[in-house]
């Protein structure tokens, strides 16, 4: 049946460093098979917001609910059981430099999840030939290109059975040439209705994927509705300023 | 207490006529051993293959020997070729040319990681190799070296406790000398220690705030982190 | 000078010299594997502990690369265990001594290590889970590790040398069986030449055995540089 709860509620999130103010009470709900994008110029709190979301930034005010039960942080091992069913994808990949692509995803399945070897190398290769990547798995990140390295995260991310996944620009660090490769894998995870908030400056991919976007300007959401009504006719004259620079900048591609 | 009054009388002469012979060690050698370091590594980058060479065999055999064997051939071993050093003498060579090699390595790599282009581009406005050296490479390469030469100097202040070992009594020995006269080891070598933890502190503390006097962005000294 | 002697007195003395290498080496492994485990410790304590902790370890650091070797041997050997009454054999007390100024070295070269590493290798290991130690043992030692190699190759050519200060306290290492056949035959030059080229060749072996480690475990284009990413 049903869950009535959203999969992902925050509460009120606020973050300061030192003087500046981050985030200034955000909230937001994710149900389950939603896929949202948050929008907005550098230095709005979009990533900190990301990153808040699994305590990887630990934020001054606001709750987080998790399929309906507040998570605590204070509570070591939920916060471990948490982060595991919260996936992440970082701008910058972040592989395990000291291990090969296989390894870098079978890690967390033996060392975090316990499960045997065997099994874990098993699924590992199953997540790695599902990213497209089942003839590079003995090499190290080194030996990768950026979409390479950034379908070996994802994978590495899926191996531990999220039900959410959160992507932090995943193509922001990418060439051009390899951002194709990274957009097809979000899409096929979209299609498997996997829950995603994705922070993007590719509007055009996160519109065709995305059914809400939150448009957040100095810390703030200003204002969230479906990717064509923000994009065209918003409602904020903030949004629409933003929008409208970014549809100068695309006019004419897809 | 009456008893660490009167050990103040004895100890405290002692260990400071120690201290003095080991500052007229260490400053003397640590002077000397900066210069014979900045020539040697300076023979070894800019040097003809001769002196390059020559240069080399100094770093590799007084790197490559123990201090402690150092001091030995100074003052053992000389006089087997009819050269008779005081330990003080023999001590002060031995630091001298053992930190001169040490030193040279600084300024060598000092001397290297500064680009060649540099030295293309004073040339090609004319600047002799001489001047290129003085006003282009050396200001850098002074900076560059000076975290491991200052280094070195401070390695100086412990290393001058190996003075004792062939008969220099300084203030490691002074201190040996209380101590088995009045049994009182642990005292005596904490208060001896404590006076190096002193000399090196005030050392290392005058080292960083030269390197961050005679720091320019790009040059800074690497700032320490913390990590969470 | 009479090189038919020196080279004569070399050879007498040579049985009763070379075995001094075998202590040598067991002092020094013993003080490196010391100061490896003890330093590996610290350095975690170090870079990842709160705020007293940092500060007792610091103080740790400075207190044992402050004071000198000679000095410390002393204080241990004749000073503290004296005090209270413990029996080690100066073999024994020279490692342990040597040990423990290598950690507060070793500590600190394995920190650096870790604080070279960027930022979000820690990051990623707690994005999937992973408990501090977790990632702290599976992630940031593994490569930290790895780029503290150089360092400890040259804290092993420091220990190799400072280990003939252990003569001091009367271990029977390369220098104190050199000294012996030097005063025996009273050919110093020579004797102590030798003993100068013995520990040349041990730091050199040390060196390219170290060299062949580091080759072993090195990763394939994990060079960290200054701005490579």
């Amino acid at each position: 049946m049903t869950n009535q709860h959203p999969v992902l509620k925050a509460e009120n999130i606020n973050k300061r460093y030192g003087n500046q103010e981050i985030l200034k009470g955000v909230s937001f709900e994710l149900n389950r098979g939603d896929i949202k994008c948050l929008i907005g110029p550098s230095g709005s709190g979009k990533s900190t917001l990301l990153h808040c979301i699994n305590f990887l930034v630990q934020f001054d005010e606001g709750r987080i609910w998790f399929n309906g039960s507040e998570v605590n942080y204070a509570r070591k091992h939920d916060l471990y059981a948490y982060r595991q069913k919260i996936g992440m994808i970082f701008q910058d990949f972040n592989l395990f430099d000291h291990l090969t692509a296989l390894r870098n995803v079978q890690v967390g399945l033996v060392r975090v999840r316990k499960m045997p070897k065997k099994e874990a190398r098993n699924r590992a290769l199953v997540e790695l030939e599902r990213v497209g990547l089942k003839d590079h798995v003995m090499k190290y990140p080194a030996e990768l290109s950026g979409g390479q390295k950034q379908r070996v995260s994802i994978a590495r991310a899926l191996a531990m059975d999220p039900e959410v996944m959160l992507l932090d620009e995943p193509t922001s660090a990418l060439d051009p040439e390899l951002i194709g490769e990274v957009h097809s894998v979000i899409q096929d995870l979209a299609r498997g209705g996997m829950t995603m908030m994705l922070v993007t400056h590719e509007i055009g991919f996160a519109g065709s994927l995305a059914k809400e976007f939150l448009f957040m300007d100095e810390g703030v959401i200003l204002e969230q509705g479906p990717p064509e009504r923000i994009l065209s006719n918003a409602e904020c004259d903030r949004t629409r300023e933003f929008c409208a620079k970014i549809n100068q900048l695309h006019r004419g591609s897809g | 207490m009456e008893e660490l009054l009167f050990i103040r009388q004895e100890v405290a002469p002692a260990l400071l006529r120690g201290l003095w012979v080991s500052i007229q060690l260490i400053v003397p050698s640590a002077i000397c051993g900066l210069i014979l370091g900045i020539i040697a590594g300076v023979l070894r980058v800019y040097g003809g293959p001769l002196l390059r060479r020559i240069a080399g065999l100094y770093v590799l055999f007084f790197r490559g020997f123990p201090l402690l064997v150092q001091l030995y051939l100074w003052y053992f071993g000389l006089p087997r070729i009819g050269i008779y050093l005081s330990p003080f003498v023999a001590a002060f060579f031995g630091f001298t040319f053992c930190s001169g090699a040490y030193h040279s390595e600084y300024v060598r790599g000092a001397l290297l990681s500064i680009k060649a282009g540099q030295q293309l581009a004073a040339q090609s406005l004319g600047f002799s190799k001489f001047k290129t050296i003085f006003s282009i490479i050396l200001p850098q390469a002074v900076r560059r070296a000076l975290p491991g030469c200052g280094n070195e100097l401070i390695y100086l202040i412990k290393y001058s406790s190996l003075a004792y070992m062939v008969t220099c009594i300084e203030l490691t020995g002074e201190g040996k000398i209380l101590a088995s006269s009045y049994f009182k080891y642990t005292e005596i070598f904490f208060i001896v220690g404590g006076v190096y933890l002193v000399l090196v502190s005030f050392a290392t503390w005058i080292l960083n705030s030269v390197e961050d006097r005679v720091s320019i962005p790009g040059f800074e000294r690497p700032q320490e982190g913390k990590r969470k | 000078m009479s090189s038919s002697q020196g080279l004569t007195a070399i050879l007498e003395g040579l049985p009763y010299i070379l075995p001094g290498i075998g202590v040598t080496m067991t002092v020094v492994g013993g003080a490196l594997s010391m100061g490896l485990l003890l330093g590996l410790f610290l350095s975690v304590l170090h870079v990842y502990g709160n705020r007293p902790t940092r500060r007792l370890v610091g103080i740790y650091v400075w207190f044992f690369r402050g004071i000198p070797l000679l000095v410390l041997l002393f204080l241990f050997y004749f000073g503290i265990l004296a005090s209270l009454q413990i029996e080690l054999s100066p073999f024994l007390v020279s490692i342990i001594v040597l040990g423990l100024i290598s950690s507060a070295y070793q500590s600190q070269i394995i920190r650096g290590a870790i604080l070279s590493l960027p930022e979000g290798q820690l990051k990623a290991a707690r994005a999937i889970g992973m408990s501090d130690r977790k990632a702290i043992a599976f992630i940031v030692l593994p490569q930290a590790l790895r780029l503290a190699i150089p360092g400890w190759t040259n804290e092993y050519t420091i220990i190799m040398k400072d280990s003939a200060v252990t003569y001091a306290l009367g271990v029977a290492e390369i220098m104190a069986r050199c000294n012996h056949v030097a005063s025996r035959t009273y050919q110093h030059l020579w004797v102590y030449l030798l003993a100068g080229f013995l520990f040349l060749a041990l730091t050199y072996v040390g060196t390219e055995v170290f060299r062949i480690v580091e080759e072993k475990v090195r990763i394939k284009g994990y060079a960290r540089q200054e701005g490579q990413w």
